[in-house]
């Protein structure tokens, strides 16, 4: 005999609500994660507290802040695909998708300009600039790029998400009656924005 | 089980423009109290911090849907930020009392 099982509705396993359940659930881990780094920050800073103001100022405001500007926009774009989506707008969809995408491309080559000088400064841990600071600053350095990197991982993995949405929505997999895939790229997307919000504060406008 | 998304709300594009003015200008803010408000040190520092907070809540509620989704996702956030401030206030409480 021939056994094959079949789902109940086979084929057409779509849930709309599991699938937005299931990505916020991701999102809360995240949030943990990050929330336990910013306890870290806290209390070397409460420990560190000139060394800290002292290395902020090696940062740069205006970088900081045009990523800031960026990824805001960014975060509006691929709101307005879902909205567009809905309404049956393919290709204004889409469009703005790459919009997003672009910008965090442009983010990623701010950010790349902005680790490149304190490359150049000798600041990355393990240099031997780094080596002879106070040990505040190294941490204050340490935490710079252990956050900052693990959020620009973060936005590579988003931009390479919301291209794989991009390429479904053109095939038509993702579309106005079923846009789940979009809206949970946008819920990640919109993390990658929550979490710069706090990260912006906390290194570049400590002082 | 539900084959298509039944959304109830679209935002509209007005919204949502709205929703990045405002972002924007909350981070005029922030960045000009950081700059020319610099001898007021843990008062910045407080403002920072509340103006993150405030923009957070806004990409929260809108740009992330939250005002109009189901009230179990707001329910949700309730319990994680509840969870991380007793991590905060253990924290706190261990470092400021040594």
């Amino acid at each position: 005999m021939n056994h094959t099982f079949t789902l109940p509705n086979s084929g057409h396993n779509f849930d709309a609500k599991a699938s937005k359940l299931g990505m916020w659930l991701f999102l809360y881990t995240e949030l943990l994660l990050f929330g336990g780094l910013f306890l870290v920050y806290m209390v070397y800073r409460y420990l560190n507290q000139e060394a800290f103001l002292e290395a902020s100022y090696e940062l740069n405001v205006w970088m900081g802040g045009i990523n800031t500007v960026i990824l805001l926009t960014s975060s509006m774009t691929i709101a307005m695909s879902i909205t567009a989506l809905q309404k049956g707008d393919k290709k204004l969809s889409v469009t703005l998708q790459w919009i997003t995408i672009a910008a965090a491309l442009a983010f990623l080559v701010i950010k790349y300009f902005e680790w490149g000088a304190k490359f150049e400064h000798g600041l990355f841990p393990g240099m031997e600039h780094y080596n002879s600071l106070p040990v505040g600053e190294r941490l204050y350095y340490y935490l710079y790029f252990f956050m900052t990197g693990l959020h620009a991982l973060h936005v590579i993995v988003g931009g390479v998400f919301i291209m794989v949405v991009i390429k479904k929505v053109e095939n038509g997999s993702v579309n106005q009656k079923r846009y789940s895939l979009l809206e949970n790229s946008g819920l990640y997307w919109h993390l990658v924005d929550l979490i710069w919000i706090y990260l912006f504060p906390l290194f570049y406008l400590i002082h | 089980m539900d084959n298509t998304n039944h959304q109830e709300h679209i935002s509209s594009y007005a919204e949502l423009f709205g929703t990045w003015a405002a972002l924007i200008l909350l981070t005029f803010l922030t960045v000009f109290i950081s700059v020319f408000g610099g001898d007021l040190h843990t008062l910045t520092v407080a403002m920072a911090l509340f103006i993150a907070s405030v923009k957070a809540a806004v990409v929260g509620f809108y740009f992330m849907h939250l005002k109009y989704d189901k009230k179990m996702y707001r329910l949700m956030m309730t319990v994680v930020l509840s969870l991380f401030t007793f991590f905060l206030f253990m924290v706190i409480l261990d470092y400021l009392t040594r």
